[in-house]
């Protein structure tokens, strides 16, 4: 039982991380939440071994009530994160027009060009500028969309 | 007073100005007094146990040992008094310049809760949960603001983080199988029990996830993307107050729950720290941008933390608590004052330069200093080159940071409001305070240190 507990949070483990490296953003978030469900997982298996239940009384067999409650909070928190990314991954799409990591890579270097091309003066003007009117030069946007 | 008081204060507070529209400046300035509120409830609290000793109360009226534990002691109470200290005067500057989405106060006030909570909980599963309310505020955090670069870089921040907070996850069911309890001070009695592999197996993991946290050498890909994105409030809230997690995390579990393997440990914690100096020094010097530099400095400075804290012993603990104080000051400092233009701007970052290369009259000389002592005091010749070395590339990128951004475009001073000097100005100051007086923050980081167990011989 032990055996097969443990490789079925092996193999979930496994393929979160496998996911998590594809360039599709959809599939890291499939990663990232079977990640989750993977510790979640762990800690049912993690379940009392040593000493008795934390539960009155406790003489006859209980199984451990705590991994539960643990499993329980772990759930909802992995649960709301995973909306949270969902939504961030939302934005990002409605922003660069793709949910491909290469796209968003390249919209980076783009930017980091820009800042590393600039002499100080103009990169302070800049700054200024986005300070004032925080918006972000008109490139970084349009980079997602024209660029292949 | 009871000492749930800063959380209530802050759970309360949090709720009400997520309900309200957080862009209005009368809002803004509520959630300043909410905040300044449970720092002062927390320095009250703090007074307490520095005369008292370490304070305890049982959620919900149980008995000790059966609820869950809230536990007050120095160490917890001086990271709280730091991160509500560099919340505070981030959210004063944003308040002061322009809040440009609602919910940023709102956000401000959940981290203060997650982060008081965290280091006042003496449950190891509650840590989690207070860990994630934290990180839950910083995820929505990172993309504040809403370009795509800070789209693009709360994406980075969410999907590396919360794999460290799956790694920390199983480390806390790994503790509680092995050990059979969450209270940590009933923990670390377990732990020396415990055959050595699992012990090192359970310690690894929450290093791991610590690290990734603090953006330690091996874990610190993350860090740079991120930080150059966001904006100076947010860069400098997760630098200064979020980052205290991983410090804290690493002092608490590495000192106080897994000293042997800490022990163990320590000859590949000193050699990550160097390479974390070293490497965070040179990075820096290559880069232009003020974020990019303060983000490469960020991995240089934690280096000296996991060399303090590797190092071991009450004055190796002390050492690590000092620098982690005055660490998280000068970042939030650094950020903020680099955002801004004129001389008064110029003079508040010049300090935190100088807090950072170590020297006097800022308060990094103390901790830098802290740091050497310990090394010399452990015989370690080659760590005591490399602090030196450190504060070297760290004088050097400084001051090129310094001279790109103070030195050029005099005339375009405008930008700066009045307003946004005066958390800067305040954040100064203290640091100058901590370099002239810097006797009560030892003194404090002694006897917090000295509540850690002795490691042996």
């Amino acid at each position: 039982m032990t055996l097969l507990i443990s490789l079925t949070i092996a193999v979930i483990f496994g393929s979160g991380a496998y996911l998590l490296l594809k360039r599709d953003l959809i599939r890291v978030i499939t990663g990232m939440i079977l990640l989750g469900n993977a510790a979640n997982l762990f800690i049912m298996a993690a379940g009392l071994r040593q000493g008795s239940a934390p539960i009155v009384p406790s003489d006859r067999d209980l199984s451990d009530p705590l991994v539960q409650a643990m499993t329980l909070t772990a759930i909802v928190i992995s649960f709301g994160v995973a909306t949270l990314v969902l939504s961030v991954v939302y934005r990002v799409y409605d922003s660069h027009h793709s949910v491909d990591l290469r796209r968003l890579g390249s919209a980076e270097a783009v930017q980091a060009s820009l800042d590393d091309q600039l002499s100080p003066k103009e990169r302070g003007a800049r700054a200024e500028a986005e300070e004032s009117t925080e918006s972000e030069p008109a490139t970084d946007g349009a980079v997602g969309r024209v660029r292949p | 007073m009871t000492i749930a008081l800063p959380l209530v204060i802050l759970w309360f507070g949090a709720l009400i100005v997520a309900l309200l529209d957080g862009t209005r400046k009368p809002v803004g300035y509520f959630s300043v007094i909410v905040l300044a509120g449970a720092l002062a409830a927390t320095s009250v609290l703090g007074v307490d146990v520095y005369r008292n000793g370490t304070r305890e109360m049982a959620i919900g009226g149980w008995d000790p040992g059966v609820g869950i534990a809230l536990r007050v002691d120095l160490l917890g109470i001086v990271f709280a008094v730091v991160s509500l200290v560099v919340l505070l005067t981030a959210l004063w500057f944003e308040v002061s310049r322009d809040v440009k989405a609602r919910i940023f106060p709102a956000l401000v006030l959940f981290m203060g809760l997650g982060l008081t909570g965290l280091f006042f909980t003496g449950d190891a599963f509650n840590f989690y949960v207070f860990f994630e309310i934290s990180m839950v505020a910083a995820y929505v955090m990172a993309s504040y603001g809403e370009t795509p670069r800070q789209l693009r870089a709360a994406l980075i921040f969410i999907v590396v983080n919360l794999l460290g907070s799956v790694l920390f996850l199983v480390g806390i069911a790994a503790i509680y199988h092995n050990t059979g309890w969450l209270d940590m001070k009933r923990v670390a009695t377990q732990m020396p029990l415990l055959h050595e592999n699992p012990a090192i197996l359970t310690a690894t993991i929450v290093f791991v996830a610590f690290s990734i946290k603090l953006g330690l050498f091996p874990f610190h890909f993350w860090l740079p993307a991120v930080y150059t994105g966001t904006r100076p409030a947010v860069a400098a809230i997760l630098s200064g107050a979020l980052a205290n997690i991983g410090t804290y995390g690493l002092i608490r579990f590495g000192a106080d729950i897994f000293p042997r393997e800490l022990q163990a440990g320590a000859p590949i914690l000193i050699a990550l720290g160097a390479i974390s100096i070293v490497y965070g020094g040179i990075q820096a010097i290559a880069r232009h941008t003020p974020n990019e530099v303060l983000a490469y400095s960020a991995i240089g400075q934690v280096g000296y933390i996991l060399i303090a804290l590797s190092i071991g012993g009450e004055a190796g603990y002390a050492a690590a608590i000092v620098y982690a104080v005055v660490n998280a000051l000068n970042k939030a400092l650094l950020f903020l004052a680099a955002s801004l233009r004129g001389w008064i701007a110029g003079a508040a970052f010049a300090i935190g330069a100088f807090s950072v290369a170590g020297v006097p009259p800022a308060g990094g000389f103390f901790g830098k200093m802290a740091v050497f002592q310990t090394s010399l005091d452990d015989n370690q010749p080659w760590i005591v080159a490399l602090v030196f070395v450190g504060g070297a590339l760290s004088f050097v990128y400084m001051f090129q940071l310094y001279r790109a951004r103070f030195w050029v475009n005099e005339e375009a001073d405008e930008a700066t409001t009045r307003g946004a000097l005066g958390p800067v100005v305040v954040i100064a100051l203290a640091i100058v305070t901590i370099g002239v007086f810097p006797e009560p923050l030892l003194a404090l980081a002694q006897q917090a240190s000295a509540l850690l167990p002795e490691r042996a011989p």
